[in-house]
């Protein structure tokens, strides 16, 4: 009796699954997130069962890919593929913090702008949001290493004083939409404590379109961090990291093609993911 | 009292570029003073004299209290005085003249290109009615523009310079017909991206002004087929691309510093980025600043063409 | 035939879904409208109303919807069959369209004047001076003030009402036989609402045109038109003249009567018409009205019967029980 209870369970959950999946961009959703998942446990995974580590010599330079290396190995004999995977934290980890603290930062303050009745503060607060977004966000990062350093670390630094200011502005903009909405109006006159209007009502409606922002902001950030490594202001060497071992190939490209290629088709395979489920998620939104 | 109105919103935007322009300023200038210690010891670095470093401080004019620093800063600025480099003596505003011109050709070249080919892109893609065409369409715009630039560019460099010698893989001649041969292959990989992003965008808006009441209209008034493509069709979907344009022109000064290095372009990009390799403050303060004001006033213009095209816009 | 200006006849209008599925939005329309008629067209949103008309300026193809079966006769036409040239001589010179959304319907990028050259023009060339005097006299004619300065002006300078008198000038430029007006007034506010009411009716007596003037506001137009058609559920269900409405005998127009905002003589409770309107495509067989209907019977749920049944001289309906609910109630 009860194993039939579950298999009929079982069945609609998987024909709800199905159904989610026929939905517009529930394909694109799926593809996105299993790309997504793949490479990050990949990430987590390979290095440890790896035979060798990253910064390890462990044959001749330049040797072609084979089954013992199946990406190869680099210009000082370092297995391609373990670096190619062991630099998923170097790569997604610090974009994913890169995003989210900002996001939690400039989420915060766009709130607070947009509630706020000090028209000083305001004004003050939104011209220094729009003085920061006036810049390139590559290019005030690449300007601000020129003072703190090359570095990883400094890269999250910057990332986090310079992108708040875009999630700031998207949170005040819908925070002053969501307020003047009548169900605010309706918990005010209910005499519901602004505290509770503020984290039950304002917040959520306004973390939805920064969390959308922020999904595609995730390959802006990707495609910045190993751009800047790339350049050689961010991971430096050996750390593993896409871009740098972009840039390390660059040099041999005629000659051994699989040290840049394997770690671009990383990059690229993280942020295509992404983007797959920025579109799938939008083509919902809009129903088609 | 149409033309006020029309003065009166471009005379506020303006007034907007320049508050944000101010900014901008105070912002370029706070940034040396985030940097962990003095940045006169840290670019001589551990072994430099005493002396020396006071002499790199009076240079910086680091030696004055903050606000002295911003008068004197500002002042300078007005005086067209972004300062002098610290490597080779040369002034910034110099060299911002010197380096501009190319990097503004090849932007220029890329957003025309563009344009020429996301037009058609657009119109044919917004004009068909069939699912799988424009989903592969978004796809593969969707992939291109998640694609970094640099590793196009590797792609491209490995196919074009390194396989068939058809494109130097560094270097630059300024002359006119040489140059070409330089430049096609940063320009191409730009349009390329430019091509995804803004035919994308004109898509939508063309399958979105398609079902607008207006064009029903002017099908019953039997508008001539030329007229009702550029004037129910193209142009109404022209402003939101023009503001989206006008948006990633940041995201797009940003692309070129990484495709001028790649390619050892000289342009401000390539200058900007031996400036922060070689800490030499001045240098990377004023490309900066001038990176921020242009980027300003860019998108000032996007939005006043964006406006004039389509007075729904607001700016 | 009947020398109708326009005719109806058994209309099916389908809608591409996908490559192979099909959603039927129009079923059975089936009514004339006479020279000089002002003809109101009334139904709930989903019934079809505004697939009619599309299928009388021959836009039906912008929503990937066509003419199943039936006919659309106008004015001696077949529709149906009209070829490209064919609708270039008659949507525009022959029907005027006024679109459904004031606001929209003006194109935001060129000028009024520009707009009002194009509908006077028609796909030919007449001179500047023409086409200026013609575009005074227009804006006049829609009671425009200033019409100098208009000319010049971009859709946004207008108010709402504004736009709307402008799609009434370009609609008439070419004295129509017809007049096709989706919804004219949404959007607007109600004094508008009624100043454009005003204005067409003046129109069609100038004029001499016939009108088809579709709304879901029964109060709105049954207190201009001269003959009131109602649709539901993709079929038309009733046809009377605008004064016999109180005693229309098919249950929902009588709900559709009952479920209006009296402003001028408040009768405390609003009634609604119970439940949803079927699923457009997902129609029970029968009587479509079954399901809300509060005289429903088992035999009205049966058969494939739509045609309207004559009542009176000038009343048609589709209710089988016409004659045991309303006629005889009334007794």
């Amino acid at each position: 009796m009860k194993r039939i209870d579950t298999a009929a369970e079982s069945s609609t959950r998987l024909q709800r699954i199905r159904e989610w999946t026929a939905l517009p961009g529930g394909f694109g959703i799926i593809t996105g997130i299993s790309m997504f998942l793949t490479i990050t446990i990949l990430g987590v995974i390979y290095p440890l069962i790896s035979p060798y580590t990253s910064d390890e010599f462990v044959g001749d330079s330049f040797e072609p890919p084979s089954w013992a290396h199946p990406f190869g190995l680099d210009q000082l004999g370092r297995d391609v593929m373990t670096r190619t995977f062991a630099a998923v934290p170097a790569d997604i980890g610090v974009a994913f913090l890169g995003v989210s603290i900002p996001l939690a930062i400039g989420t915060l303050i766009g709130i607070i702008l947009g509630i706020s009745k000090n028209k000083f503060f305001v004004s003050l607060v939104s011209s220094i949001i729009d003085g920061i977004n006036a810049f390139p966000l590559l290019i005030i990062a690449i300007a601000m290493i020129s003072f703190l350093g090359p570095g990883l670390f400094n890269v999250i630094i910057i990332l986090t004083i310079m992108n708040w200011a875009r999630y700031a502005r998207i949170a005040r903009t819908r925070a002053v939409v969501v307020l003047q909405q009548n169900y605010i109006e309706a918990a005010q006159l209910m005499g519901y404590s602004k505290r509770r209007i503020i984290f039950k009502h304002v917040t959520p409606n306004v973390s939805s379109e920064s969390l959308a922002y922020a999904l595609s902001d995730f390959i802006l950030v990707i495609i910045i961090v190993s751009g800047l490594s790339f350049l050689g202001l961010a991971a430096r060497p050996p750390a593993a990291e896409w871009g740098a071992m972009i840039a390390d190939g660059r040099t041999y490209l005629g000659d051994a093609w699989w040290i840049t290629i394997f770690p671009g088709v990383a990059l690229c395979w993280s942020a295509i993911s992404l983007s797959f489920i920025v579109e799938g998620l939008s083509r919902r939104d809009r129903g088609n | 009292m149409t033309s006020n109105l029309f003065l009166r919103k471009v005379l506020g935007r303006l007034v907007r570029a320049v508050t944000i322009s101010f900014w901008v300023m105070v912002i370029s200038f706070l940034l040396i003073r985030l940097s962990p210690g003095d940045p006169a010891a840290t670019r001589l670095g551990a072994g430099a004299e005493q002396e020396a470093v006071e002499a790199l401080r009076k240079q910086l004019k680091l030696d004055v209290s903050p606000l002295e620093q911003f008068t004197s800063y500002t002042a300078g600025l007005f005086r067209g005085d972004l300062g002098v480099s610290l490597v080779n003596d040369v002034d910034v505003l110099e060299t911002i003249r010197n380096t501009l011109p190319l990097t503004l050709t090849y932007i220029f070249l890329s957003v025309f290109f563009a344009f020429l080919i996301s037009i058609p892109i657009a119109t044919l893609i917004g004009w068909s009615n069939s699912a799988s065409i424009v989903y592969s369409f978004r796809s593969i715009t969707s992939v291109i523009i998640a694609t970094p630039n640099f590793f196009i560019a590797m792609v491209g460099i490995l196919l074009f310079s390194v396989q068939r010698d058809w494109a130097p893989v560094f270097g630059y001649v300024s002359e006119f017909p040489e140059n070409l041969k330089y430049l096609w292959l940063p320009v191409s990989i730009n349009t390329l991206i430019l091509v995804a992003i803004i035919s994308r965008v004109l898509q939508s808006s063309i399958v979105d002004t398609k079902s607008e009441e207006f064009v029903e209209t002017g099908i019953i008034r039997g508008v001539g087929r030329t007229r009702f493509f550029f004037y129910y069709i193209l142009k109404p979907s022209m402003a939101p691309t023009v503001v989206l344009l006008s948006y990633m022109m940041g995201t797009m000064l940003g692309a070129t510093v990484i495709l001028e290095t790649i390619f050892s372009l000289p342009g401000i990009g390539r200058e900007l980025v031996g400036a922060v390799l070689a800490s030499d403050y001045p240098m990377v303060q004023g490309i900066l600043l001038f990176f921020g004001v242009i980027t300003v006033f860019l998108s000032f213009i996007g939005d006043l063409c964006a406006y004039a095209l389509d007075r729904r816009v607001k700016i | 035939m009947s020398n109708s200006l326009v005719s109806f006849k058994q209309l099916r209008i389908d809608v591409k879904v996908t490559r192979s599925r099909r959603l039927r939005i129009v079923d059975s329309a089936t009514f004339d409208v006479e020279h000089g008629q002002l003809m109101g067209l009334i139904g709930e949103s989903g019934s079809g109303k505004t697939m009619l008309c599309r299928s009388l300026i021959g836009t039906l193809g912008r929503r990937s919807a066509y003419i199943e079966s039936g006919s659309v006769i106008f004015d001696g036409t077949n529709l149906v069959n009209a070829t490209k040239s064919d609708w270039r001589e008659i949507r525009g010179k022959k029907i005027g369209y006024i679109p459904q959304s004031a606001l929209a319907g003006p194109n935001p990028v060129i000028t009024i004047g520009d707009q009002l050259a194009e509908a006077i023009n028609q796909g030919q060339k007449l001179d500047r001076e023409t086409v200026h005097k013609r575009s005074i006299e227009l804006l006049e004619m829609v009671q425009i003030r200033r019409p100098e300065i208009v000319l010049k002006q971009y859709s946004y300078q207008l108010s709402g009402g504004m736009k709307q008198r402008v799609m009434i000038a370009c609609a008439i430029a070419q004295n129509p036989k017809l007049i096709v007006a989706d919804e004219p007034t949404t959007g607007l506010d109600v004094t508008v609402q009624a100043e454009i009411m005003v204005l067409l009716k003046e129109i069609r007596k100038n004029l001499n045109t016939s009108i088809i003037l579709v709304s879901h506001d029964l109060q709105l137009i049954n207190s201009i038109c001269d003959d009131v058609v109602v649709m539901h559920a993709g079929a038309t269900v009733e046809k009377l003249p605008s004064e016999e409405i109180i005693n229309a005998l098919h249950p929902y127009t009588h709900a559709l009567y009952n479920s209006r905002i009296d402003l001028v003589e408040p009768r405390g409770k609003l009634v609604t018409i119970k439940g949803q309107p079927p699923t457009v495509g997902a129609w029970p067989t029968g009587c479509r009205f079954a399901d809300r209907c509060d005289f429903v019977q088992d035999k009205c749920l049966f058969g494939t019967q739509m045609e309207l049944l004559k009542a009176d001289t000038n009343h048609e309906t589709a209710c089988i029980r016409y004659d045991e609910v309303f006629l005889g109630a009334k007794k």
